[in-house]
């Protein structure tokens, strides 16, 4: 009988800490620390698809195109990576 | 000499030369200080956990606190399964976080103000994390690359799009950690010859800026290493679970 109640008295207090370890999630560091994150991510897919047309233009002797594709490319790749992270910040 | 605000992430030789085939491994300042910090993270973490009392001195607060910290980091974001990985994502923590704390003091060289230094880290953060999405899902990691609900016309484009961003990863880790620190300790050397080229009468505002960016800078130095983490936990997360 004892048990019993203890062990709902147990099941209560861990659902309370669980529940605050959810709310507690949102501190102002980790907002920072995202916004951090946004903005070098945005100019790091530029700089691959760069490099990467670069290199491709390199192999295959094609100069400007391919540096000019991947280029814009890159850029759609970072605006949909800050797409993204900002989609995980509302969650 | 001193005045030059880039004189202070000059690498320079301490000892005697070492080469093996053309490639110098020498010990530098910069060696000199990794291995400073990695001392200093050996001695307070020893010192930390060596007595377990029930209540806890400063320095095994500090040990404790730091371990809950990272702990729950990772169940944050990467989830129970993410637990086995908490030796690595610590010690990468600490050496980032004591090598940018260390670069903090006056004459001290900041290591991840190099980007060779950080991006080392994030390559091998960045294989890592590939050989684990590869070992535990086999070619279906490749998912990854391949977003629910796209139409087949599109699909070529959004593959190449999902790896460019997906090879970006490294290259934004690691060039984050070392503009940050590399902008910021030059800024305040800027300040730092502002104060002694207007002396005794004008340099009271540049001095006064000098101090407010040393706070400024040493939230910097933590919130870096904290960021480093955060995201070697979400790209372990990405690998370990792959929800597309």
């Amino acid at each position: 009988m004892t048990n019993n109640k203890f062990k709902t008295r147990l099941e209560i207090a861990k659902k309370r800490i669980s529940k605050r370890a959810t709310k507690s999630n949102d501190n102002k560091s980790s907002l920072l620390g995202v916004a951090f994150k946004i903005s070098t991510e945005l100019v790091a897919a530029v700089l691959v698809g760069t490099i990467i047309g670069f290199i491709f233009d390199n192999w295959f002797g094609t100069k400007p195109w391919l540096i000019l594709t991947f280029f814009f490319v890159g850029v759609i790749a970072g605006v949909l990576n800050v797409i993204k992270s900002a989609k995980n910040m509302q969650n | 000499m001193a005045t030059n605000p880039m004189h202070q992430f000059n690498v320079y030789r301490i000892g005697p030369q070492i080469k093996i085939d053309q490639i110098d491994i020498s010990f530098t300042n910069a060696s000199l200080f990794m291995i400073i910090s990695c001392i200093s993270i050996l001695l307070i973490f020893n010192l930390g956990s060596s007595k377990r009392n029930i209540i806890p001195n400063k320095v095994q607060l500090l040990t404790e606190l730091s371990y809950t910290f990272i702990s729950k980091m990772i169940s944050d974001t990467a989830g129970s399964k993410g637990k086995p990985y908490f030796g690595f994502v610590f010690s990468l923590f600490m050496f980032v976080l004591f090598c940018n704390m260390l670069g903090m003091l006056p004459y001290a060289f900041t290591v991840t103000s190099h980007i060779i230094v950080t991006f080392v880290l994030a390559a091998f953060i960045f294989i890592g994390v590939t050989v684990i999405g590869f070992t535990k899902h086999g070619f279906g990691y490749l998912k990854l690359f391949i977003p629910s609900g796209v139409p087949i016309v599109l699909l070529p484009l959004i593959v190449v799009i999902e790896i460019i961003s997906y090879l970006s990863r490294p290259i934004s880790l690691s060039v984050r950690l070392f503009a940050n620190m590399m902008a910021g300790h030059t800024m305040m050397k800027v300040f730092g010859g502002f104060v002694i080229s207007l002396g005794i009468v004008g340099g009271w505002l540049p001095l006064s800026f000098s101090v407010a960016l040393t706070g400024l800078e040493i939230l910097v130095a933590f919130l870096q290493a904290y960021v480093f983490a955060i995201l070697t936990c979400i790209y372990l997360n990405d690998a370990l679970n792959l929800h597309h």
